[in-house]
């Protein structure tokens, strides 16, 4: 390539750009009504009330119910628990790259005393699994599980071994299965997602004692 | 002077036979009476580090091998012992290389050698109570044994699974 014609070069100085026509406009909604529905409630409870009617439920218990459950979807906190190598790709997950902020579930409780969610991520030796099982027995109703990683499935590479588990649904039960070995972190996002919808679907007030 | 003939010329009748591993790395086979001698020798003559002690079972003999590396020397040697099935006990070398401790007590986890003069020879990996050593031959994979904690905190090995697997995978439902 020849040199280059410096006539028509035309140098930009940074400083002088006129930036105001780039910001982004940020919405603030003034008026708690909008705040409101910036939530994504109020979708959600006109969706329960549809599925109320077809089912025909109670359509006040269930606008309870899902209040209650817009309330546990949005704040699913996980235990700091990792038992093998999916641990890597849960912290991987929990960063900032994959973020799973954007669910609520970025508060990892180092008791499980104070969380909802079990992440199952590895492999289940025998000598764990008693452990594992007090770790979920210790957690406060309501609770999910989730295996992750074809281990905690079903033993994976390691079902014929004398020391392993095979699958961790033989000592607690688990609400999503995430295949993998270990799974991607969308994976796990993927079934984060999934959960949410399970717990969108429970209908917590018609068991919420009314029953007992 | 490598050091297989160097071995082959202190310990005369010690040394059973001497050949060369796949690696290349000069390998020995020891009787089982002079081992701690032998290992003595080996790290006064600068093999300061045991990088791994394993068993393995061979049907009609069990065996257990060290991987030796002198960091003066920059060379490596590869010790092997044969001991009889039915009485598989060697000396222990962990006064001789302090790393010794936990690879003889894995070893014997595992494989079920018995290291005489061992200062603490219990299980490592499995729980105490645990019947058998899983790495033999004739372990008996068809029984299973599952852990439970009871209320002392401590491990208790049963082959009953209803102390820990949930009803449903008991009944085969899962």
């Amino acid at each position: 390539m020849d040199s280059v014609d410096k006539d028509k070069v035309t140098v930009i100085d940074a400083t002088k750009i006129d930036t105001s026509k780039y910001k982004r406009e940020v919405k603030r909604e003034d008026d708690a009504a909008s705040q409101l529905k910036s939530t994504g409630l109020l979708n959600t409870l006109v969706y329960a009330k549809d599925r109320a009617e077809k089912r025909d439920q109670n359509v006040i218990l269930a606008l309870v119910d899902q209040v209650v459950n817009w309330g546990r979807l949005c704040s699913i906190w996980p235990v700091t628990s990792g038992l093998a190598c999916c641990a890597i790709e849960m912290m991987s997950m929990s960063m900032g790259h994959y973020d799973i902020a954007r669910f609520g579930s970025e508060v990892f409780r180092a008791t499980p005393r104070q969380s909802d969610l079990l992440f199952v991520a590895g492999t289940v030796s025998k000598r764990m699994a008693p452990r594992l099982k007090r770790l979920y027995e210790q957690m406060p109703e309501p609770k999910w599980v989730i295996a992750v990683g074809s281990c905690a499935i079903s033993g994976g590479p390691f079902v014929d071994s004398y020391a392993v588990l095979t699958g961790v649904d033989k000592i607690i039960p688990v609400d999503i299965y995430v295949p993998g070995c270990p799974p991607r972190p969308e994976a796990w996002l993927y079934s984060m997602i999934q959960l949410r919808k399970l717990i969108k679907e429970e209908g917590v007030g018609i068991t919420w004692g009314l029953d007992k | 002077m490598s050091i297989q003939s160097e071995l082959k010329t202190r310990f005369n009748d010690a040394v059973i036979e001497v050949y060369v591993q796949k690696d290349g790395k000069p390998g020995v086979v020891v009787a089982p009476e002079s081992l701690a001698e032998v290992c003595r020798f080996l790290h006064d003559s600068g093999f300061d580090h045991l990088s791994l002690i394993s068993g393995t079972d061979r049907v009609e003999w069990l065996e257990v091998i060290y991987h030796i590396w002198s960091y003066t020397r920059k060379e490596n040697v590869v010790l092997k012992v044969k001991l009889d099935r039915d009485k598989p006990v060697v000396d222990s070398v962990a006064s001789v290389w302090r790393g010794a401790n936990w690879m003889e007590r894995e070893t014997y986890d595992l494989v079920g050698i018995r290291f005489n003069g061992h200062p603490n020879l219990r299980r490592i990996l499995l729980p105490d109570p645990w019947e058998g050593h899983p790495l033999r031959r004739d372990y008996d994979m068809s029984v299973d044994q599952y852990v439970y904690i009871d209320e002392d905190g401590k491990d208790v090995v049963t082959t009953d699974a209803s102390k820990l697997l949930r009803e449903e995978a008991l009944h085969g439902k899962n």
